[in-house]
């Protein structure tokens, strides 16, 4: 049976497939039959963990130590705002500049269900759905008419511009509250947003001083990334740590709006400054990469227009390297997400920081197993969600490319 | 304009007195490479001069130069009155009044045809929106394609990229158009929509320099010929010269092979 060209196997085809290629032989019939029965004992083994032996008490007692770390009850308020603030932003980009299809609604719902059941209850559920709200009336309005039709490109321009705004304004709102009480999927998703987005145009003018004509900026460029990606980054997380304070002096000093030092307080901004150097390194190479993609042809074009090397570099070169390298920024904003569990090194209490406290406590000692399995589940949600959106992004952004 | 001279076989149009462009001992190295070995040229308004010679001769770079896509080592280029050398403080701006053609179109791919041709008219000429639009529409008829205006370039055929091409170029006004081989790297079908498109070009008295082999356009639209081998100007004149009584070997030889 053939449609539009694909094969559907029927069970005749399946069965001679199979015996083709998995009982062809008594040695690969033995094969087949020992795997088989590996993979059942793993999955009887899992199962019987995950659904009988595990005490996931560890988990939904420590639910708050996962999601915020030592974040007060008093002041969540705050992390709620980013959050809604964030929805209703991620939710009006989405309606500007693509439209969520119905099965990924349903899928979307479908997903929340779990959610709720184990983990939202009481007033965190009502604030969850109020969060999902903001994302969907933030939709709605994206999708006015006005808004999708002739004030679109308005409304992109100013939904850019709150996105920058929204980086000092979380965290300015957040700040209320001690950094070194920030902790669980807060923190870590702190470090890695504000570690990606002010590495990000370091690391764009890293690339393009490496470019230079001037021998002194190529120089330094060169330098500084070989030098970076030549330790490892728990090496510059210390360092970080303990020569920071003594490069910038032990006053509360302010870098890029947030304060880098000052006493005690300090350690989450001193681990970002880490992550910041060494994301912005591994950053400049992935856009030398897409520079080196722009075919000479452009600039050239572009320079025979009259046009400067400002605008030859804002309108023509970095929009094409940049979007040839999507997928490898975001293989990079992924692989930061998790390696930002290094802070650990640092006493900072991150995702990874929170599984390891609960597995100390005394009701849970030796609990690795479950909190150990729910940060990886939660690591491998952000991460799935970001790799799809960069597909979607890729595809929104590929309209008309060669 | 009185003293201006019938010029061009249909005597139509007028070929100017003053030069607009004046090479005097153009030379350019690449490393140990002397690519150009003194080329003297120069070029008058509403001129249209066609170049050729076989390939590495040292023809695109010699156009390069005039817009300082390449800058010359030796010699003296003097473009609309400017002398191009490394003092000049407004590259930008003799830049503008000088279009150019790639043989490989250059267009920009993440851009509509509509921003392609109004992205310098906005940056450079400072043209407000509605205006760089109806800029563009008017080039795009005059090239034949204003349907095309919201496509991205790789929606186009070739030929109807090189015209899109051209139309950018003719946005800014230019007061020189440069054309690099624009037909060579065109399906054979599409060279003369662009021919076509550069002939009109040429009737309407714009100073051209093209680089070609396509001896019917020389043949019609050319004032004057050059024909360039290894880094120097081998032999110069008008298309019947060429066509009929060319002197040296060198030419001789060339043409016998492409005609
Ligand atoms: N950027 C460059 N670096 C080194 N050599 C070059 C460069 N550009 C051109 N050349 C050399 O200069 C010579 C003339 O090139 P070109 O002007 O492109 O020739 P043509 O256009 O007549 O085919 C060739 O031998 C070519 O290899
Ligand atoms: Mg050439």
């Amino acid at each position: 049976m053939t449609v539009a060209g694909f094969q559907i196997p029927d069970r005749r085809v399946a069965w001679r497939w199979a015996r083709e290629n998995l009982f062809d032989g008594s040695w690969n019939t033995a094969l087949t039959v020992g795997m088989v029965v590996l993979i059942g004992v793993a999955l009887y083994g899992v199962g019987n963990f995950v659904f009988a032996s595990a005490e996931w008490e560890a988990i939904t007692a420590n639910r708050k130590l996962f999601f915020i770390g030592a974040y007060p009850r008093d002041e969540a308020w705050r992390i709620w705002a980013v959050i809604y603030v964030l929805a209703g932003l991620g939710g009006l980009s989405w309606a500007l500049w693509s439209r969520i299809s119905p099965l990924l609604a349903i899928g979307g719902a479908i997903a929340m269900i779990p959610v709720f059941v184990f983990m939202a209850h009481g007033e965190v559920a009502l604030l969850t759905l109020g969060s999902l709200a903001a994302f969907g009336g933030g939709y709605a309005f994206g999708k006015t008419p006005a808004l999708s039709g002739r004030y679109r490109n308005t409304a992109r321009t100013v939904a850019v511009f709150l996105w920058i705004a929204s980086l000092p304004f979380s965290w300015v709102l957040l700040d209320g509250v001690p950094t070194r009480l920030w902790g669980g999927l807060l923190l870590t998703m702190v470090l890695t947003v504000f570690g990606i987005t002010i590495a990000f145009p370091f690391g764009v003018l890293l690339a393009l001083g490496r470019a230079s004509t001037f021998p002194v900026i190529r120089l330094f460029c060169v330098g500084f990334i070989e030098i970076v990606r030549g330790v490892p980054l728990i090496t510059i997380l210390f360092m970080a740590f303990f020569l920071l304070p003594l490069a910038i002096g032990p006053e509360r000093t302010i870098l890029f709006g947030i304060p880098v030092t000052g006493v005690d307080t300090a350690t989450v901004q001193r681990a970002l400054a880490g992550i910041v150097i060494f994301a912005a390194a591994y950053l400049a190479e992935i856009v030398r990469g897409g520079l080196q993609a722009v075919p000479r042809g452009q600039t050239e074009a572009a320079k025979a227009l009259g046009l400067n090397t400002f605008h030859i570099l804002g309108f023509i070169v970095l929009p094409q390297a940049l979007r040839a390298v999507i997928p490898a920024l975001v293989g990079q904003f992924i692989s930061l997400f998790k390696d930002t569990s290094l802070v650990l090194v640092l006493a900072l209490t991150d995702l990874l920081g929170a599984a390891r406290q609960v597995s100390a406590q005394p009701d849970f000692i030796g609990r690795q197993a479950e909190t150990l399995l729910f940060i990886a589940l939660i690591y491998w949600i952000v991460a799935f969600n970001m790799s799809r959106a960069s597909q979607q992004i890729e595809k929104n952004l590929g309209v008309g490319e060669r | 304009m009185t003293q201006d001279q019938m010029s061009g076989r249909d005597g139509e149009k007028r070929v100017g007195t003053r030069n607009i462009i004046e090479a005097r001992d153009v030379e350019k190295w690449f490393g140990d490479f002397q690519a150009l070995r003194g080329i003297t040229m120069s070029v008058k308004e509403r001129e249209v001069v066609v170049i050729m010679g076989p390939s590495g001769s040292g023809k695109s770079t010699f156009i390069r130069t005039i817009n300082r896509l390449e800058e010359h080592d030796k010699g003296t280029i003097i473009v609309d009155g400017v002398e191009l050398n490394n003092d000049l403080k407004n590259l930008e701006k003799i830049r503008s009044e000088v279009g150019m053609v790639f043989q490989q179109f250059n267009l920009f791919p993440h851009l509509t045809v509509e921003r392609n041709i109004t992205l310098a008219l906005s940056h450079v000429r400072h043209f407000k929106k509605a205006d760089a639009h109806d800029m563009a529409m008017r080039l795009l008829e005059r090239v034949g394609i204003p349907e095309q205006v919201d496509k991205y370039p790789a929606q186009l055929s070739g030929g109807q990229q090189q015209r899109v091409a051209i139309a950018r170029a003719l946005a800014m006004q230019p007061k020189i158009m440069l054309f690099d081989e624009p037909t060579s790297a065109l399906d054979p079908e599409m060279i003369h929509e662009v021919l076509d498109v550069m002939r009109e070009l040429a009737e309407t008295g714009m100073t051209m320099i093209v680089v070609t082999h396509e001896m019917g356009f020389a043949r019609e639209a050319a004032d004057r010929f050059f024909f360039f081998d290894e880094g120097v100007i081998v032999e110069e004149g008008t298309p019947e010269h060429f066509f009929t009584n060319p002197q040296e070997e060198r030419t001789k030889l060339f043409l016998s092979q492409i005609l």
